[in-house]
């Protein structure tokens, strides 16, 4: 009995926004008559963060401070189109609606600051909350008082502004070849895991010491909510390589997990060390040069882990979770001499047992084919 | 105080970790509500073949037994604005697909009197073999778990050119790869189906306003999504339907499917009362939608010096009993069957396959989580096979501004390289130069063998 220490390697990439495009998001800003500032928005806030980030993109496009900022999604009737919080797509997609609509809202209180001043708009600017002549900040007024002015004394305006942002439709041109006739997505991102881990070769039991997790994130609108998405995604993609399966004995329905006592999710008992690399290339047409991170952060770890099974050991299990059953089979295997792949010609050939080829009956209307056509 | 790049605490994160945020099951109206229990099938697969409620109708308490004729419209495609037919009903009719697929709902004066009347429909069933394996699905004896047959059958997306029942990608000449390549590793992958597992189970309150407008208050990730969803369910305009958003108490792509809010509009529509359904922990883990099981095959072409010429996968996807969203996840799987390398020659093969389990849903990472585990399962084993460095192999083979991806999308900003070359330096380990000194840049130098330069610039499919 030993337990054998290994390291593996994952690299990722994830797209931002639905698959094909399309998936729309609309927002509304209003001011108060002390220019505070409400944000409605569809973008549901399932604790990705999106409402914290909004308010910053907001506060920034705007020129006031974030606690000026409200974001509130309450319902289908005040709330404009939101397509949905999946896909990874609201701090860009949704983001990106905010901040053109924050953008409408600063062009309109520059309009009506540059009446009251006396200047030319294109001459002032806004920083936290006072709109002030470029070059001559002695000449300003603050956003309150311009909200103020435009609804008690200009005729009752409410300053507003409607922000859209979409990626047109991505038709599939063709069935055979999938060729498309835009992109499918809004960005991508990319990201490697690297998992440091001890196998116990007795037990079949795997800890993970550490994750190493990188991700080009284009610009962190939030860095600490991106660590919170890694955090949280890290311990959902240990779950999903070690511990968690719906039907334990896939396919077989039976045996199913009905409680948090007998479904394996990950605990803090299970958490590694997360060392978190945040890598910012800012994206071309993301808000302020971000891109995602929400779903991406647990794809990494069943790969990095798998494979530093097979450094520690020497046995590659392909099927997830990981557990410690299937690692002592693939080492009983192992130390039987069976594991090896077999090799016919150029051909190396993992996992026969598991192919439809295998399992499915030989006249079946679906194969693997090694034809490579 | 620069607003971008602020480390500013979560937006009413501290009502969440002091139990001040209201959730959907924390809603108190004045006026009470009813509760609702539904009557689930107790098989894999079978016909009703008889259904009386009457006995249970008679029970004290008792408001409402709603089954599939209470619905306005029963069967509504979650996909439908992409043009996908719809398959599954809100309500069983008379057949069961999956173990715990809801046949009827009661909504009486508390939970243990709607469970009571539950418990007291009389039902009866014949059972039918069921189908699990996805591999066995393409046999021709295979039992039958879907009325379209064990495959989705129109993946063109549209109801008047229904299309191939498969997706495919294929771009260049993989049979050019398979003949040029020195060695072709192939492996097969299977990733679990898995649970969202969230805190707060599925729940809503759907409340009838005496104007006859139905607002629910829903835990749902997508409130315009599911608006959509309960409108079309009771036959109404949009303005017939407000949803009310809540705090969500855990997501993860399980409250896309906003699996409570319809039924207990139903229940609300028919009682003129407010009705609350929440599902018990077991209903949570057994009855709703699971992150779709993969059963992937690749067969990957290289050069003794680790290039990647060409890849062919076929890919079964686990949809469970009914559609829902697994068209969607098949075919952004296969957009990234290549992972985050550049592989000229590919042939990918998808098929969303329907069997006599709870339908697979939207989880993090939909679609790709299992792409990623396909790509970096074979390019670890392909370094080990041919005994090179894992990330050389990757650096090499890494996606490149400009390259094309095998649907022809033309990559702007595409970071393998950056990342690789970053982990590696916190992992400690020693890149030979060539490697250190790459760029995301398109590749030029000595990396890149002067017969492949055409093969990693081609553009469109062949």
């Amino acid at each position: 009995m030993a337990r054998h220490k290994g390291r593996g390697l994952a690299t990722i990439e994830y797209p931002t926004g639905m698959n094909q495009s399309g998936d729309l998001t609309q927002s509304w800003i209003k001011l108060k008559h002390d220019g505070r500032v409400d944000v409605l928005s569809g973008t549901v806030d399932i604790g990705n963060g999106s409402k914290t980030a909004h308010r910053q993109i907001v506060a920034a496009a705007l020129g006031v401070p974030v606690d000026w900022v409200t974001v509130d999604v309450s319902d289908t009737d005040a709330s404009p189109w939101d397509t949905g919080t999946f896909a990874s797509r609201c701090t860009f997609i949704g983001g990106n609606a905010v901040k053109i609509a924050a953008e409408r809202v600063r062009e309109r209180v520059l309009e009506i600051a540059g009446k009251m001043l006396e200047i030319d708009p294109a001459d002032l600017t806004i920083e936290e909350g006072v709109v002030f002549a470029r070059g001559a900040p002695e000449t300003n007024i603050s956003v309150s008082d311009v909200a103020h002015a435009a609804t008690w004394q200009l005729g009752g305006e409410l300053i507003s502004g409607t922000g859209t942002f979409v990626k047109p439709f991505a038709k599939i041109l063709d069935q055979e070849t999938g060729r498309i006739d835009r992109d499918p997505h809004a960005a991508l991102s990319y990201g490697a895991s690297v998992a440091e881990i001890e196998v116990d070769d007795e037990t079949g039991e795997v800890r993970v010491e550490r994750f190493i997790e990188a991700y080009d994130i284009g610009y962190a609108i939030n860095p600490t909510i991106v660590e919170g998405q890694i955090q949280g995604g890290t311990v959902m993609g240990l779950g999903l390589a070690l511990l968690e399966a719906s039907y334990p004995y896939y396919p077989s329905p039976e045996h199913r997990g009905a409680d948090f006592a007998s479904y394996m999710a990950p605990s803090m008992v299970d958490l590694p060390q997360i060392d978190f690399l945040c890598l910012e290339n800012p994206s071309v047409e993301g808000p302020f040069g971000a891109k995602a991170c929400g779903e991406m952060a647990n794809n990494g770890q069943g790969p990095s882990v798998a494979a530093a099974i097979h450094d520690a050991v020497g046995v590659w299990v392909t099927e997830l979770p990981l557990t410690p059953e299937r690692v002592l089979r693939a080492l009983e295997k192992k130390a039987a001499g069976e594991d090896a792949p077999r090799v016919d010609g150029k051909w190396v050939i993992f996992d026969e047992e598991l192919s439809i080829n295998a399992v499915g009956a030989p006249d079946a209307d679906v194969k693997f084919t090694f034809d490579p056509f | 105080m620069k607003a971008i790049g602020a480390r500013l605490p979560r937006y009413e994160g501290a009502g969440h970790v002091t139990g001040q945020t209201l959730f959907v099951d924390d809603i108190r109206l004045p006026q009470g509500n009813l509760w609702a229990k539904a009557l689930r099938s107790p098989h894999h697969s079978a016909r009703i073949t008889s259904f009386d409620a009457s006995k249970a109708a008679s029970l004290p308490g008792v408001h409402a037994i709603i089954t599939h004729a209470d619905v306005p419209r029963n069967v509504f495609g979650h996909l439908a604005f992409l043009g996908v037919p719809a398959d599954e009903p809100l309500l069983a009719v008379d057949e069961v697909r999956y173990l715990g697929q809801p046949i009827a709902a009661v909504a009486a004066d508390s939970e243990e009197a709607a469970q009571a009347a539950v418990d007291a429909i009389e039902v009866e069933y014949e059972e039918r073999e069921p189908l699990f394996d996805m591999r066995k699905a393409f046999d021709p004896d295979a039992p039958k778990a879907h009325h379209w047959g064990n495959w989705l059958p129109y993946f063109g997306g549209e109801l008047e050119n229904a299309g191939p029942d498969r997706r495919r990608i294929r771009k260049g000449d993989l049979e050019w790869a398979f003949e040029k390549a020195d060695t072709i590793v192939k492996g097969v992958y299977r990733p679990a189906a898995i649970e969202h597992a969230p805190l707060e189970t599925q729940v809503a309150l759907a409340v009838p306003e005496p104007s006859g407008r139905m607002v629910v208050y829903s835990c749902t990730q997508a409130m315009h999504f599911s608006a959509g969803h309960v409108a079309a369910h009771l036959g109404v305009p949009l303005n017939g339907v407000k949803l009310v958003s809540s705090a969500v108490g855990g997501g993860f792509g399980g409250k896309v499917d906003s699996s409570s809010d319809t039924i207990a509009a139903v229940l609300a529509l028919k009682t003129e009362r407010p009705v609350k359904w929440r599902w018990t922990r077991e209903e949570e883990f057994l009855c709703s939608g699971t992150r779709a099981a993969w059963h992937i095959e690749v067969a990957d072409a290289v050069t003794k010096d680790g290039w990647i010429l060409g890849r062919k996968t076929l890919t079964l996807h686990d949809a469970g009993a009914y559609l829902r969203h697994s068209s969607y996840a098949t075919t952004k799987h296969t957009f990234h069957c290549a992972g985050a390398y550049t592989i000229p020659n590919v042939s990918f093969l998808a098929f969303a396959v329907f069997t006599n389990r709870v339908p697979s849903t939207a989880m993090r990472g939909f679609g790709v989580t299992s792409t990623s585990f396909l790509a970096e399962m074979q390019v670890n084993r392909i370094a080990k096979v041919l005994d090179l460095d894992p990330y050389e192999v990757r650096l090499k083979n890494a996606n490149r501004i400009g390259d094309t991806m095998p649907n022809t999308v033309v990559l702007k900003d595409p970071s393998t390289v950056p990342v690789v070359q970053a982990i590696a330096e916190h992992a400690g380990i020693e890149l030979a130069p060539e490697y250190k000194a790459m760029t995301w840049e398109p590749r030029t130098g000595a990396v890149l063998p002067e017969w492949l330069v055409e093969q990693q610039a081609k553009g469109g499919q062949d």
